[in-house]
């Protein structure tokens, strides 16, 4: 019925028909305090794959290409279309999503196999499972929220442009990924691990220190563009830059520009961060000069 | 979050990157664009050049000051937090292989040459600090330090470069100051938010690009203008116009000394008053 | 006292509107989600969400044809006081979120701009892009984060609800979860629990929700004693895009902008799409429902797509089922606004939905049914605001909201409503469950003794040591899901018959056995996604029984439940008037009979053999008739009239037998 609708049909490739079994190298980690190593699957290909595919099929197998039985590697993932942000892994070194990295495409570059990898600027949970918990605190750090008085009726919202909005829209459907981390050479991995006699409470709090310290990244510079344009937004514009111009904030964008190459939601993360450059220049000589 | 914390470098690096930025245009970017402009004037001859050098060191003893309060200080600034800029970044190249992230790379790898290369540069020709216990026992010609005499500016210039391993050092030099002037002009573009969105930024880039390769022509200009130096010749030409110079200085100080001598002090008194 | 808490479990619209709500009014609350909120299902919802608004208004609109709308939808299946009240939020809740800062697109006025979306007649729909369900809940997320900063909410991301915990009088005193990560099994004391943790479209395998949509935790819900209710009534997707892992959607907005949906007339026609001449393309919807064309209600658009693929065997391509939805004759505006969707269609295609008709066939998109809730009821037919009983399972200090309560579609769920149930259901939850917690019988959850959560945590520990060390059996868990979605695909999705459903409930019967012996291939105590799978899957069961038990019982057509068997057949048109007239009575007869016999909420309780058990509740249809749903039958006209007349009649009556009694009275 519904699954008949499974494909048999060619791939779209004209290159060479697609190999009937590929090879897949893990890089594995057991947990955040043990090594890593690489281990090797092989897959049966089938039409239409993408990564996520290749992982169930990995999971469903639980044994290496040698023959081995192995836990099934642990991955982050839930919508599969691009929308979610959850299953962000390095794919043949590259930071992207897994459910839209089509397998038939990554064997065309790269006939040898594909390669996986967890993303290397967060902390390793398990496998390809890492802890994005710096991102959600920089949104926290760049208030990026509209306060409103509150949640009773008070009428429609302000009035905007579709030419507003229209630069609204594509800031606004940022997933938090973080593919834009990962790939920014300003942006390094911090990786803090419990000390003896620390309490949760304590350790989240020298956690969250130290994010709030190092670089707050593009996703987040852009989020408060996204915000300081908003027409009720804009009231707070000025936490917001300051949030911007405190330790770790634009200040150290060293303009690679990688942030923008690599989003997957192609949005002009750049112009964010050129915007950002001229707002907390305004904003920091209007301080300075108590305009 | 909000509490004050972290070090006094935490707590200002917005300003001191901004900073940073900032004296990387002014006023060692403009410092470097009248350097090498000045120098390549040695393409119009020693004379011209001698002229440019003597208009520059007419400042006298205001010289060290202005030196060290409009180009080493501010150098020094732009390279120590240049340092620390560099080592908190990691270049990732290899696997992202964009143009604007080789340039990123580039900016750095220009900054370590530009350093080094400025760091002996200032030592060969000027020597780093003029007291007479540095020029007597660090910087002199045995060291290869403070070749640059300006009274002798072309002649000298041509000794001190006459190796072609310290041309070739000045043209590597020369061109990695030169790309990281330009290529940091567009990024403060950014920084700043001057140019924000694609299509400006890519118009702003050509206008970079046209200024680092314009900037880069003249200052190799003067590399070739100081290679191309007779050195006999500027030295007889700065040697006749020093005695020239002396002439003059010995009438003006003859003037003077009549002027004084008949001087009334009504004159000074006025000027107290 | 200690400070009372709310568990809030699932972090998609509702669980977060109803987290920022209680916050703001005062409310701890504890948001415990198996993802990152920001990465909820909701954000996959596409195309808008429904509310009157001034513009249809004017044209004839108002909040109770969007009710009207809704109920006759959801073919009079549910209450219709919750549904009342719904629709009459409708436009607050779109102001609301466009304060919130949602990215609404917008008239060059700078108005709010809406557009048309399936089962109505008027653009009622608000849109953000293609993702609206993304920016509604970015907004939400962006809400709730301004609590958590505040202290007021405290986030539990990566932690799996093991269940609810009961104390001796029946009165849920929070629950027990696990963290995804460290393992750790912990109880939280709350003096309400209130589950928003979405559908259940895993149990069918692939499907168009996410790999969170598992229904675990209302299945472990409806272990503990929770009522499931409509539990067979499974929405199917008219347009998706079949892929290995998932099923794609492809939103109903790329037919509110004007896609239309073709198959060649030849079947299996080799050439290039755009080659075939429009005479030789079926616009099937088009021809056989004039009045809404390709905006036909989600089932009909679905029933319609599968059958001229199976029955009339014109399914474009000859190994698999899909028809053509052709958006290349739309000019580039209509486009850009469907930019997102299209996107995705090329992603995961390879193929330029702008040059080349997009290929699509149904999947199970969204569970009407869910966990039973309460509401209370004012004279006038909506909910009492702030009654403890609105949205209430059948367990006290239990609540659910969202797609995962049954309460607000009925048989059917009407295109861009969902968004609207989640949001008014996450806000209207939270001042009941505040008036709850003044006077919870036995006093707060933090009075309770230390050894009643850990008797609780211990119980689900023992249970999870025992499946991490179990030896032998040897089942694999991921092909015991796909046999089973399989199983659930084939069975009780778009056409239903008895005999495959009783097939199909033995099956699972066995494959539940099955999966009670599962081996793990992971035993470690550290991010085991396999542990947590498997017992996911294990919690499928109960749910994945009460829909074919459900399905198999209703022996009936109504909304996305579909028997051939019992389908109401048309009127033969060329019957002489008399007999048309005679046939349209009959047809109405049965009608009546069947709305008598069947217009009742299915509601299941899982038995101690783990065999759910099913009653029939009636549904308060008292302020809209139920009325025949005649979209596309044969002689529709002359049922429709007879109808009429009956309804005319019947009110006359009421209105004669009321002024007697005011005479009598008088």
């Amino acid at each position: 019925m519904i699954q008949a609708a499974s494909h048999d049909a060619p791939s779209s490739h004209d290159h060479a028909p697609p190999p009937a079994t590929f090879t897949v190298r893990v890089l594995r980690q057991d947990a955040p305090d043990q090594p890593s190593y690489w281990e090797k699957h092989t897959i049966v290909r089938e039409n239409d794959m993408n990564v996520i595919s290749v992982l169930q099929r990995m999971a469903a197998q639980a044994e290496t290409a040698d023959g081995n039985p192995v836990t099934p590697v642990a991955w982050d993932c839930n919508c599969l279309e691009e929308v979610c942000g959850a299953c962000t892994m390095l794919i043949n070194g590259r930071t992207r999503q897994a459910c839209s990295a089509l397998v038939d495409k990554l064997l065309v570059d790269n006939p040898e196999g594909i390669e996986l990898r967890p993303m290397s600027k967060f902390p390793v949970l398990r496998d390809l499972m890492v802890s994005r918990a710096r991102l959600f605190r920089a949104l926290q750090k760049a208030k990026a929220w509209i306060p409103v008085d509150g949640y009773y009726d008070l009428g429609s919202g302000p009035k905007q442009s579709p030419a507003d909005q229209e630069v609204a829209y594509p800031l606004s459907e940022c997933m938090s990924c973080g593919c834009c981390l990962e790939a920014c050479p300003q942006y390094t991995k911090i990786e803090l691990t419990k000390r003896d006699g620390e309490t949760d409470a304590e350790f989240k709090a020298r956690e969250t220190s130290a994010y709030d310290g190092a670089f707050i990244g593009a996703h987040a510079i852009s989020q408060v563009m996204l915000f300081n344009t908003h027409p009720t937004g804009k009231m707070n514009a000025g936490e917001r830059l300051d949030a911007l111009t405190a330790e770790g904030g634009i200040q150290v964008c060293g303009n690679a520009q990688n942030c923008v190459a690599v989003c997957p939601k192609h949005i002009p993360l750049t112009t964010s961060i050129a915007r950002a450059g001229r707002a907390t220049t305004l904003h920091s000589l209007k301080k300075f000069f108590d305009l | 979050m909000e509490a004050q914390s972290g070090s006094f470098f935490a707590r200002n690096e917005f300003l001191i990157r901004r900073l940073h930025s900032l004296t990387g245009l002014v006023p060692v970017g403009a410092f470097m664009c009248v350097h090498l402009i000045t120098n390549s004037s040695t393409l119009g001859g020693a004379e011209m050049f001698q002229k440019n050098v003597d208009l520059i060191h007419s400042l006298g003893p205001a010289l060290p000051a202005v030196e060290w309060a409009f180009i080493f200080l501010p150098l020094i600034f732009h390279a120590v937090v240049g340092v620390w800029i560099i080592r908190s970044g990691e270049s990732n190249y290899f696997t992202y292989n964009y143009v604007s992230n080789f340039r990123w790379w580039m900016q750095r790898v220009t900054a370590w040459i530009a350093l080094f290369f400025i760091l002996y540069h200032v030592f060969h020709m000027h020597g780093w600090f003029h007291t007479e216990w540095w020029l007597k026992n660090v910087a002199n010609e045995n060291t290869g330090g403070h070749l640059f005499k300006p009274e002798h500016a072309t002649s000298s210039a041509a000794i001190a470069l006459a190796s072609p391993f310290k041309k070739l050092l000045y043209v590597v030099g020369v061109t990695a100051c030169v790309f990281h002037l330009a290529n940091g002009l567009w990024t403060l573009g950014i920084t700043w938010g001057i140019w924000t969105s694609p299509a400006a930024q890519r118009r702003a880039n050509y206008l970079c690009a046209a200024f680092g390769v314009g900037l880069l022509a003249v200052g190799l200009g003067s590399i070739v203008g100081v290679s191309k130096t007779n050195v006999a010749e500027a030295e007889a030409f700065e040697n006749a116009q020093l005695e020239t110079k002396a002439a003059a200085a010995k009438r003006a100080a003859e003037l003077l000394k009549k002027e004084s001598a008949k001087a009334v002090t009504p004159t000074a008194t006025a000027t107290k008053k | 006292m200690a400070k009372q808490r709310v568990l809030i479990v699932g972090g998609g619209l509702a669980g977060l509107a109803a987290a920022m709500q209680l916050a703001e009014s005062g409310t701890d609350v504890d948001l415990m989600s198996l993802t990152p909120v920001k990465r909820s299902h909701s954000v996959c919802a596409q195309g808008g969400i429904n509310s009157v608004n001034e513009l249809t208004r004017q044209q004839g609109d108002n909040e109770h044809l969007h009710f009207d709308d809704t109920v006759y939808g959801g073919d009079f299946l549910q209450h219709q006081p919750p549904v009342k009240e719904m629709t009459e939020w409708g436009p607050k809740i779109i102001n609301l979120m466009d304060r919130l800062g949602v990215p609404f697109n917008r008239t060059p006025e700078g108005f709010r701009d809406q557009r048309r979306f399936g089962g109505t007649l008027f653009k009622r729909t608000a849109f953000a892009g293609a993702t609206t369900g993304q920016q509604l809940l970015y907004a939400l997320d962006e809400q709730v984060r301004r609590w958590e900063t505040a202290g007021k909410v405290k986030k539990y991301e990566f932690w799996d609800f093991l269940g609810p915990m009961l104390d001796e009088n029946g009165i849920c005193r929070g629950a027990v979860a696990q963290d995804l990560v460290t393992m750790e099994i912990r109880t939280f004391p709350a003096d309400a629990v209130i589950v928003g943790t979405g559908g259940c479209g895993l149990i069918f395998g692939r499907s168009t929700m996410s790999m969170a949509c598992t229904g675990s935790a209302a299945a472990r819900c409806f272990r503990v004693g929770a009522k499931y209710g409509n539990g067979e009534f499974i929405q199917v997707h008219p347009t998706a895009i079949p892929g290995a892992d998932k099923l794609r959607l492809m939103s109903e907005s790329a037919r509110g902008e004007g896609g239309r949906v073709w198959v060649p007339r030849t079947p299996q026609d080799p050439r290039d799409p755009k080659s075939i001449p429009e005479a030789e393309r079926y616009y099937f919807l088009e021809e056989r429902y004039p009045k809404y064309g390709n905006l036909v209600p989600r089932d009909i658009a679905t029933r319609e797509i599968f059958s001229i693929c199976t029955e009339d065997g014109l399914s474009v391509e000859k190994d698999r089922l899909c028809v053509y939805l052709d958006l290349t004759h739309l000019p580039k505006s209509a486009h850009d606004k469907l930019g997102g969707i299209l996107d995705i269609y090329e992603k995961f295609q390879g193929v330029d939905p702008r040059e080349v008709p997009m290929k699509i066939f149904p999947a199970v998109h969204y569970s009407m049914g869910g966990l039973w809730v309460d509401y209370e009821r004012t004279p006038s037919g909506g909910l009492k605001p702030g009654s403890p009983k609105n949205q209430v399972t059948n367990i006290p200090g239990l609540y659910a909201i969202g797609e995962c309560d049954y309460q607000y579609h009925g048989a059917n769920r009407l295109g861009a409503n969902s968004l609207l149930s989640c949001i008014f259901s996450g806000l209207i939850v939270a001042p009941g469950v505040q008036n709850w917690m003044k006077a919870i019988p036995g006093g707060p959850a933090a009075d309770k003794p230390s050894s009643f959560y850990e008797a609780e945590r211990k119980k689900h520990q023992a249970a999870h040591d025992k499946l991490l060390h179990r030896t032998g059996g040897g089942e694999n868990p991921y092909l015991i899901h796909q046999e089973l979605g399989n199983v659930m695909t084939k069975a009780a999705t778009v056409v239903r018959y008895n005999n495959v459903l009783r097939d199909a409930y033995a099956t699972v019967c066995e494959l539940q056995q099955r999966a009670e012996k599962c081996s793990l291939s992971d035993t470690g105590n550290w991010t085991n996604q396999n542990v947590v799978f498997t017992k996911a899957l294990v919690d499928m069961f109960p749910l994945a029984r009460t829909i074919l038990k459900g399905a198999l019982q209703r022996d009936e057509c109504r909304g996305a439940h579909f028997k051939p068997e019992f389908s109401p057949a048309g009127i033969d048109a060329s019957a002489s008037p008399t007999d048309r007239r005679r046939l349209a009575e009959e047809w109405c007869d049965r009608f009546e009979l069947n709305t008598a016999k069947w217009c009742k909420s299915t509601v299941a309780t899982l038995g101690a053999d783990g065999e759910p058990q099913i009653a029939y509740e009636d549904v308060d249809t008292s302020l809209i008739t139920p009325r025949p749903r005649l979209y596309g039958l044969v002689g529709a006209e002359a049922i429709e009239q007879v109808w009429n007349e009956r309804q005319a009649a019947k009110k006359n009556g009421a209105a004669t037998n009321g002024s007697a009694v005011a005479a009598t009275a008088s």
